[in-house]
């Protein structure tokens, strides 16, 4: 490949929505963290370089290789989530990370990306031009139901809810009967009770609740939301300015620096600020929506598809509940809430559509 | 079936995945344009309820002080433990509890309390504990890992540095009730104050109290005021501005007339007694040298900490700490009543001074006896007081009768509560013949009056009204009110309220009659037959020599108890009341000693004790001159129905 020519095939575009979201929650991180943890934003500072590694590795590396890895990365990924059920650190009653030389690692944020991998591969491998039967279903959902439910076994509720999202849109893009569909609805309807009674926690099933009737707890469960929506709300038009949130910078805002960077973000920036970042989302998942559209092969395409999804459901869902019309379920922001993980597979995600981009026009 | 072309379907279902991500982004910013441009208002009022917040600032409470200014109640600095219950981990209250070393009740007390700190509430510290000591302190602040949400913050304690010693006058305070803090609306009280509950404290409390400041405040989500750093980068400072602040206002003193000398010399000189009581009032202008109720109480322990189980004791006790003995108390006064048929028998000319009545040590009223301590012989009123005879009262009693007694009762100021203006003052009672009629199955019967006359049947008193009463004989018939409290001053020493003396109103009897009963009350102490001879003329009576010059006038009693109470010794109660000197008194004394038997043995070597400090220690007497103006007649008929009601220092007031 000559370099002129990967210049001009560089996707500039997907490149400079990335930075500017990047850029634009470290600055946000600084505001949350800077009174009371400023150790996490050089922690952040760090993930984000570990993270434009893999973003570099990942454009670099001809997304086809991984078509030969997608089933042991998928299997390995399986093994840690089992490891972290076994020997990882519990914090706040669930235990989610596991401890590598010094630094916590959440497999189950990087299973998102594997999880994509692994369904792109039987994809691609297994076309299905008259619809996909629900015999041809059987293997993606075992593909996406065993990590949920090790997830759920931590228990973490957003990742798991997550994991499932993308997998059902995922589905729906490769191509269902109705009466695969009808199927998996009513799985899913069965499922939901179940899961209620038995894989969920107490606190998780009073989150939902208090999501539900607001008034009944208006200060246990239902203070977080609460106390978002006033930042939201009093950042106005213009925003109070940056370091100046009252909401964020005399700590009203609980877990600012990990769910709740949208409300320290809306409160400073207002709606000048939130339009804009919103616009930013939008744009680097419509950029990934046209990159799986003009992706060489149908590995490449749900590779695209399913790291729009993972940034859409995330982005969609954290903003959602800041904005006080969904429950409070932990979902992170995509490059705004701290979190190596959740960084390093987001700038991963990217590096792969950025592989897929360089490489959609060499047919 | 139609074969498709798998990637042109596959594009189709992108175009229609990418509407409705478009879609539901587009309803984000629709509710964030709702949220940030149309109800911004509201959030941003909200969000200054959050971290605005106005702080009480505390006045210092006025101090309480003796007549020459020695401090009888003051503030110290206190550590006082609060939680945010929001901010407490799951074991921290725990180990908390344990720090401080709670008994179980105390520690369910306060998990009870902060459980019930929901919703906002649960983000305000909570008070749960004032005053903890040294080792308790320090427990608190070395433990480590440290105490979520727990906070020690320097406040002040009241302080009362002599203790029980007066601890009736003086009172103490505790926390206000929510009914308290509901009538107390608009006056500035807060949950958690302290209110004065008892005494001088209560009924000057809005004297002493103050009044407090305020002051805006920027707080974080755990209600700590923020550095004024953080006030600058936030750009908050107009809004402090804009919210004004005001200083708070130092109490004023209340200076009492008390003397705390002669106090402690009272309480000493009850030294060897269960229970009882000791009042000194100047006779000249009736202000209270010395109050003295025992058993006491601490008021420190009372103010503040003081367990349930403690408290329960102190109830518990059958003497009672807690009632002040000198005016809460009713008691038969025995024959330190005889002044009053005297006094009507000698106005109304019933009896000549010098007739004579032979005692045979009983008196017969139809069927039933009626007895003297022993066969006084031929007695004339003189020796009848000096020895206390009680037939020769009950052949006077026959003859002044049961409502002419009762008439000059009530113009000395029994049967209606002395008007100190402490709240609970009792009235005592005087029996008349229509009480009788109405009260009683049988109707009125003559040998009431009889008992009457010499204190008993159902003629009660306080030790408060009996010192007035002898004061009124010592200084020429003027009845006096009461006063415990001399003037109120500012923190810096300018009297703002002044209470001068106060007449009640002056006795109907002549100079003639007083002057007899001065001689008569003389003897008891000095002549040979005097039943307080004997305490007068040795060392015991508190003298060092016995005939050491002391003039004094006073009448032992020995009042019959009714009934065997649980806890109590079965005795009488001891009286002695006088007043000294014989001309001019200066000071009135009553002394009462619960079940202390009889009066001459026990209460007088007491009361010649007391006297005799007053005059060794030389105590200034107040200023006689500048009397206020008597009360108005239409205050003096209230007295039976409001002056038990009477709590505000009006009563004492000009």
């Amino acid at each position: 490949m000559k370099s002129a020519a990967s210049a001009a095939r560089f996707d500039w575009p997907l490149a400079v929505a990335v930075v500017a979201i990047t850029a634009l929650g470290m600055l946000n991180l600084h505001s949350a963290t800077h009174a009371s943890r400023p150790q996490l934003y050089l922690q952040q500072v760090t993930w984000i370089g570990v993270g434009v590694l893999a973003f570099l590795a990942a454009a670099a590396l001809d997304y086809r290789l991984l078509l030969r890895f997608a089933y042991p990365l998928y299997l390995a990924g399986i093994a840690a989530l089992v490891a972290v059920l076994a020997f990882g650190r519990t914090v706040n009653g669930s235990r989610r990370w596991i401890e590598l030389g010094g630094l916590s690692i959440q497999p189950s944020e990087f299973m998102k990306l594997l999880v994509t991998l692994a369904i792109a591969r039987y994809l691609q491998q297994t076309p299905a031009p008259e619809g996909r039967a629900i015999a041809h279903v059987a293997i993606p959902t075992a593909i996406a139901a065993v990590p949920v439910a090790l997830i759920l076994r931590q228990p973490d509720l957003g990742t798991a809810l997550l994991l499932f999202l993308v997998f059902s849109t995922l589905m729906l893009l490769a191509g269902l009967r109705l009466r695969s569909i009808v199927t998996l609805a009513v799985l899913a309807i069965v499922a939901a009770p179940l899961t209620w009674v038995y894989l969920l926690k107490d606190y998780q099933r009073t989150r939902i609740l208090t999501f539900l009737s607001p008034g009944s707890d208006p200060v246990g469960a239902g203070w977080h939301a609460r106390q978002a929506l006033v930042a939201v709300g009093s950042g106005g038009l213009w925003g109070k300015g940056w370091l100046r949130g009252t909401q964020t910078q005399l700590h009203f805002l609980p877990e600012q620096w990990t769910d709740f960077p949208f409300a320290v973000w809306a409160e400073e920036w207002g709606l000048a600020g939130t339009l804009v970042l919103i616009a930013l989302y939008l744009f680097l998942i419509a950029r990934a929506l046209v990159l799986a559209s003009q992706a060489r092969d149908r590995f490449g395409g749900v590779i695209c598809a399913g790291v729009a999804a993972l940034i859409f459901w995330h982005a969609a869902i954290n903003i959602g509940m800041v904005a006080g019309v969904l429950p409070v379920v932990g979902v992170t922001l995509p490059l705004f809430s701290y979190g190596g993980s959740s960084v390093v597979t987001v700038l991963a995600g990217a590096g792969l559509l950025m592989s897929v981009s360089l490489r959609r026009h060499a047919l | 079936m139609r074969r498709i072309d798998e990637n042109s379907d596959f594009r189709r279902r992108l175009g229609v995945l990418s509407v409705a991500v478009a879609g539901v982004f587009v309803a984000l910013a629709l509710r964030l344009v709702y949220l940030q441009a149309l109800r911004s208002g509201d959030y941003v009022r909200r969000a200054e309820d959050n971290f605005l917040e106005e702080r009480r600032v505390p006045a210092l409470r006025g101090g309480i002080v003796d007549s020459r200014g020695r401090t009888l109640a003051s503030n110290r600095p206190s550590y006082d433990v609060y939680v945010t219950p929001r901010f407490l981990a799951d074991d921290t209250l725990d180990r908390l509890l344990r720090l401080l070393r709670l008994s179980a009740d105390e520690a369910d007390a306060v998990r009870e309390r902060v459980r019930s700190r929901q919703g906002a509430a649960a983000h305000r510290p909570l008070r749960i504990l004032r005053d903890i000591d040294r080792d308790q302190l320090a427990r608190v602040e070395t433990e480590r890992p440290p105490l979520p949400g727990v906070r020690v913050e320097v406040g002040t304690h009241r302080f009362y540095p002599d203790g029980t010693t007066v601890a009736h006058a003086v009172g103490y305070m505790n926390e206000a009730s929510p009914r308290e803090l509901e009538d107390l609306r608009g006056e500035g009280y807060a949950p958690g104050d302290l209110i004065g509950r008892a005494g001088v404290e209560r009924v000057f409390e809005p004297h002493l109290r103050g009044v407090p400041g305020k002051q805006p405040v920027i707080v974080d989500a755990r209600g700590a005021a923020a550095a004024p750093a953080a006030i600058r980068a936030l750009e908050l400072g107009h809004r402090l501005d804009a919210m004004g602040s005001a200083e708070p206002k130092s109490g004023h003193t209340v200076a009492l007339t008390l003397d705390i000398d002669l106090q402690k010399a009272a309480e000493r000189a009850l030294r060897a007694q269960a229970s009882g009581a000791v009042v000194v009032i100047e006779a000249q202008t009736g202000r209270v040298l010395a109050m003295v109720s025992k058993p006491s109480f601490d008021p420190n322990a009372m103010t503040g900490r003081i367990t349930h189980e403690q408290l329960l004791r102190i109830e518990k006790d059958p003497y009672r700490p807690l009632i002040d003995k000198t005016l809460r108390e009713n008691y038969f006064p025995g024959s330190i009543y005889k002044v009053i048929p005297a006094i009507a028998a000698l106005e109304d000319r019933l009896i000549e001074p010098t007739d004579r009545i032979l005692c045979q040590g009983y008196h017969e009223l139809g069927r039933r006896i009626f007895r003297c301590p022993h066969p006084h012989g031929l007695v004339d009123m003189e020796q009848a007081i000096v020895q206390s005879c009680n037939v020769y009262f009950y052949r006077l009693a026959e003859r002044v009768g049961m409502d002419r007694m009762a008439e000059v009762a009530r113009d000395f100021g029994l049967g209606a509560p002395a008007g100190l203006g402490i709240p609970g003052e009792a009235a005592g009672f005087v029996p008349t013949k229509a009480w009788y009629a109405s009260s009683w199955k049988e109707g009125f019967r003559l040998g009431f009056t009889l008992q009457a006359a010499i204190g008993q049947g159902n003629v009660k008193v306080t030790a408060l009204q009996m010192a007035l009463v002898y004061a009124a004989i010592g200084n020429g018939g003027r009845l006096l009110v009461p006063q415990i409290v001399r003037h109120i001053e500012t923190a810096q020493g300018r009297v703002v309220q002044d209470f001068p003396p106060l007449l009640r109103r002056r006795v109907s009897v002549s100079d003639e009659t007083l002057r007899f009963l001065t001689r008569a009350l003389t003897g008891v102490v000095e002549s040979r037959k005097g039943t307080a001879f004997e305490a007068r003329h040795t060392p015991s009576g508190g003298l060092r020599q016995p005939h050491e010059p002391l003039e004094i006038a006073g009448k032992t009693g020995t009042a019959q108890v009714r009934g065997r109470q649980a806890g109590r010794p079965d005795r009488d109660h001891a009286w002695f009341v006088a007043f000294a000197p014989t001309t001019e008194a200066a000071i009135a004394v009553a002394v009462l000693v619960e079940h202390g038997g009889q009066g001459s043995k026990v209460a007088a070597p007491i009361a010649l004790e007391v006297t005799r400090a007053y005059f060794r220690d030389q105590i200034v007497p107040h200023a006689t001159s500048g009397f206020a103006e008597e009360l108005p007649d239409a205050t003096r008929e209230d007295d039976d129905a409001q002056e038990g009601a009477r709590s505000s220092p009006a009563v004492v007031g000009p």
